[in-house]
C-alpha cells in the first residue's frame, strides 16, 4: 500500500461517515419533534430546565442517563416518586435524607422554581426514549413494583402508594423513605378501615402524629391504598 | 531542542502537571463521598456536584494545555522555523489559565452553566474561543509561512481546528433536553473519539519518528490509515450515545455497528507502534520515554478499546448506561489514551528543552508503574461496583440507595487505590519538574 492509497482510505472513510452522520442528524431533528413531544415544551418546562442547570443538579444526578452518578437518575422521577415527592425532597433534603448515609444539599429553591422543575421533569418523563431506565420501565410493572407485588399481590393501591408520595417517608421491604415508620407489617396492627381513617386525618387518631392529612388523595385512591396496605403482612 | 520558541512548551507542561495533581486530589474527595457519610452542613456548602465539576474541568484544562504545549514543541521542528509569535503563545497561556482559575473558583460560588463537563459559564466560553483562535492563528501562520507540509502537521492542525469548531456546539442554551444532549455529544464524543484522537495520532507519529528513526513515509502512511479509521468509526459511532435519549431507533444500529469497530484503529495504532519499535533505526537512549509510549498504546487499547466495546452494544448498554461501569471506562480510557499520551510528550520534550540527553529514570519508573497499576486496579474496582449497581438497581429493581449500599465496599477500595495513584502522580510530577541527567551514560 502506498501513502497515496492510505490518504484516500482516510478521505473516503471520513467523508462517508460524516455524510451518514449529518444525514441522520437532519432526520433525527425531524423525528425528535414527535419523540420528545416538543409541542408540550411550554414556557414553564424551559424555565424548569434553566433551574435544573442553575443549581447544577446534573453533576450529581443523571438525566436520560448522563451526568453525575452520585444520585438517582431523574428521567422518570415523576413516575417514580410523584410531584409531591420531588417537592418534598428539594424543599427539605435535610429531613428527607436524615437517615440516609448520602445527603442532598439544600439549595434553597423558591416555590416557583420548584414548580418549574416539576414541569421540566414531567416533560422529560414523557420523552419516548426506548423505555430507559430499566428500573422504571413500565413495559412490565416497574421492577420495584414487581418486587412489591410479589410480596402482597397486585392492586391499584400499590400504584397509589408508589406515586402519591407515601414512599417519601415510609418504606416497604426496604424501598422508600425512613422519616416515617416502615410499613412491612402494617396489616397485623391495623384494619383496612383504620388505615383509611388514619391516612385521611392522622391527628384525629394521634394528636402528636407528624404525618400530614392526605387531602390530595381522592376517596377512590384512599380506598385503594388502604386496601393495598391492609394486605401487607 | 533546536528552536528557541519551543521553550514555551515547558510552561504549558508545568501548569498542566500541577492541574493534574489538583484533579487527582479532588478525585479522592469524590471517591470518599461514595462510601463515607458527609454531614448535611458540609454538603450544603460544598456539594458533590461542585467537586465533580472541578474534577472534570481540571481534566479538560490540563489535557488541552498539554496538547497545546505539545503542539508548540512539535511545530517548529516539523516546519523548520520558529513559532510565528512566542508573545501570543504566552498571552494565550495566561488567558487560558486565568479563565480556568476564574471558572473553578466560580463553581464553588455556584457560577455555572450547569451542564456536565461544560460547566464553564457562557461569558467565559467566549474567552476560551478567543484563546483557541489565537492559538490556531499562531500555529497556522507558522505552518503556512513554512510551506513545508507534512501529514503530521496536517493532522495536527486539522485535529485542533475540529476541536475548536466542536466546542461551539456546547455554548448555546438548548430548550429541548433531547437536542441538548444530542449536541452535547458533538463536543464530548467527537472530541475524545474524533478531534483528540487526531491530535494524539499526530503527536504519537512525530514521537515515533524521532525516537525510532523509522522512515517518515512509513509512519505517515499508517497515520493516514489510523486517522481514517478513527474518523470512519468515530463520527458515526457517536450514535452509541443516542440509544436512550429520545432519538430515533436507528441509532441503536448505527451506534452499535460503528462503535463495535471503534477498537480497530486503536489496535492498529498498537500494532503499528510495536512494529516501529521492532524495526527501529536508532538506539534507545531513554527507555522510560519508551515505556510511556508503549504503556499509552496498550492502555489506550484496554481502556478505550476493550472497555468501551464492552458496554457499547445496546443490549448491554440498556443495563449499564449511566452507571459506575461508565465511570470505570471513563477513567481507564482518559488515563490510557490521553493522560499517558501527555506524559509521554512531557518525558520526550522536557529533557530536550532542558538540554538533558539521558535523564535519570529511576524515580520516573516508580511513578509510572505506581500510576499504571493503581489505575488499572481502579478501573476494575469501579467496574465491579458498576456491575453490582446494574444488577441490583436495574435488574432486581431494589432502589438506588440499596444498590449504593452494596457498592460501598468497592468504592472504598477505589478510594484506597486512588491514594496509591495519587502517590504515583506526586512521584511522576516531581520527577518531570526536576529531571536530572543520568549519572553514567550507558553505552
Amino acid at each position: 500500500m502506498s501513502k497515496k492509497t492510505a490518504f484516500w482510505i482516510f478521505m473516503i472513510g471520513t467523508v462517508f461517515s460524516a455524510i451518514l452522520f449529518l444525514g441522520l442528524t437532519w432526520d433525527t431533528h425531524r423525528q425528535i419533534v414527535t419523540l420528545s413531544h416538543a409541542d408540550k415544551l411550554s414556557v414553564d418546562v424551559v424555565k424548569g430546565k434553566r433551574v435544573f442547570e442553575k443549581y447544577n443538579c446534573n453533576d450529581c444526578h443523571t438525566i436520560l442517563g448522563f451526568g453525575g452518578y452520585y444520585a438517582p437518575d431523574l428521567t422518570k422521577v415523576v413516575q417514580r416518586v410523584g410531584e409531591e415527592g420531588i417537592r418534598y425532597r428539594v424543599k427539605n433534603p435535610g429531613k428527607a435524607f436524615e437517615t440516609s448515609w448520602r445527603k442532598m444539599p439544600n439549595q434553597k429553591l423558591s416555590d416557583e422554581e420548584i414548580d418549574h422543575l416539576v414541569a421540566f421533569f414531567t416533560w422529560v418523563g414523557n420523552v419516548d426514549n426506548g423505555d430507559w431506565p430499566p428500573q422504571d420501565s413500565k413495559k412490565r410493572l416497574t421492577r420495584s413494583e414487581e418486587r412489591m407485588v410479589a410480596g402482597v399481590g397486585l392492586s391499584a393501591g400499590a400504584a397509589v402508594f408508589q406515586t402519591r408520595g407515601c414512599m417519601n417517608c415510609h418504606s416497604l421491604h426496604g424501598t422508600g423513605g425512613s422519616f416515617g415508620p416502615a410499613l412491612d407489617t402494617i396489616a397485623q396492627k391495623l384494619t383496612r378501615e383504620q388505615i383509611e381513617h388514619y391516612v385521611k386525618d392522622p391527628k384525629s387518631v394521634n394528636p402528636k402524629a407528624l404525618m400530614p392529612a392526605q387531602k390530595e388523595l381522592s376517596d377512590k385512591e384512599l380506598e385503594e391504598v388502604a386496601e393495598f396496605l391492609a394486605n401487607v403482612k | 531542542m533546536e528552536y528557541r520558541s519551543q521553550k514555551i512548551a515547558y510552561w504549558y507542561f508545568a501548569i498542566a502537571l500541577s492541574l493534574f495533581t489538583l484533579q487527582v486530589i479532588v478525585g479522592l474527595w469524590l471517591a470518599f463521598n461514595y462510601f463515607f457519610t458527609v454531614p448535611q452542613s458540609i454538603v450544603d456548602k460544598f456539594p458533590f456536584a461542585t467537586a465533580r465539576a472541578i474534577h472534570t474541568n481540571l481534566l479538560v484544562l490540563w489535557m488541552l494545555l498539554g496538547f497545546m504545549g505539545g503542539t508548540y514543541y512539535i511545530v517548529p521542528e516539523e516546519t523548520g522555523r520558529e513559532i510565528f509569535s512566542p508573545r501570543l503563545a504566552w498571552f494565550q497561556l495566561v488567558a487560558l489559565v486565568v479563565t480556568g482559575v476564574v471558572a473553578l473558583v466560580g463553581f464553588v460560588f455556584g457560577w455555572t452553566q450547569g451542564r456536565p463537563l461544560l460547566e464553564i459559564p457562557r461569558p467565559l466560553d467566549f474567552v476560551v474561543v478567543v484563546g483557541a483562535l489565537i492559538f490556531l492563528f499562531n500555529v497556522g501562520i507558522t505552518m503556512f509561512k513554512a510551506k513545508r507540509w507534512t501529514a503530521i502537521q496536517g493532522t495536527l492542525l486539522g485535529g485542533l481546528l475540529f476541536l475548536a469548531l466542536l466546542y461551539l456546539f456546547g455554548i448555546p442554551f438548548y430548550e429541548n433536553e433531547v437536542i441538548d444532549w444530542y449536541y452535547w455529544w458533538w463536543v464530548i464524543h467527537l472530541w475524545v473519539e474524533g478531534a483528540w484522537e487526531l491530535v494524539t495520532a499526530a503527536i504519537f507519529a512525530f514521537i515515533l519518528i524521532k525516537i525510532t528513526g523509522v522512515d517518515r513515509q512509513v509512519v505517515e502512511k499508517w497515520l493516514y490509515v489510523e486517522i481514517g479509521l478513527f474518523l470512519f468509526t468515530g463520527i458515526a459511532g457517536t450514535g452509541h450515545h443516542y440509544y436512550w435519549i429520545g432519538a430515533p431507533r436507528y441509532w441503536l444500529w448505527v451506534g452499535g455497528i460503528f462503535s463495535a469497530l471503534e477498537p480497530l484503529p486503536i489496535l492498529l495504532m498498537l500494532i503499528d507502534t510495536m512494529n516501529h519499535v521492532k524495526h527501529r533505526q536508532i538506539k534507545i537512549i531513554n527507555p522510560l520515554t519508551w515505556t510511556y509510549a508503549i504503556g499509552c498504546a496498550v492502555l489506550h487499547m484496554i481502556g478505550a478499546g476493550v472497555w468501551g466495546f464492552m458496554h457499547t452494544l445496546p443490549q448491554i448498554n440498556y443495563y449499564t448506561h449511566g452507571s459506575q461501569v461508565t465511570v470505570s471506562h471513563g477513567h481507564l480510557a482518559f488515563f490510557g489514551a490521553y493522560a499517558l499520551l501527555n506524559l509521554t510528550v512531557f518525558y520526550f520534550a522536557i529533557p530536550r528543552i532542558k538540554g538533558i540527553e539521558q535523564y535519570d529514570a529511576r524515580r520516573g519508573k516508580v511513578g509510572f508503574w505506581t500510576m499504571v497499576t493503581a489505575m488499572t486496579l481502579m478501573g476494575l474496582s469501579f467496574g465491579i461496583a458498576g456491575v453490582v449497581q446494574a444488577y441490583v438497581e436495574r435488574v432486581l429493581g431494589m432502589g438506588y440507595m440499596a444498590a449504593q449500599s452494596y457498592m460501598r465496599l468497592w468504592m472504598a477500595v477505589t478510594f484506597t487505590l486512588g491514594l496509591c495513584f495519587f502517590v504515583g502522580v506526586l512521584i511522576t510530577v516531581t520527577d518531570l519538574l526536576t529531571l536530572r541527567p543520568a549519572r553514567k551514560v550507558i553505552d
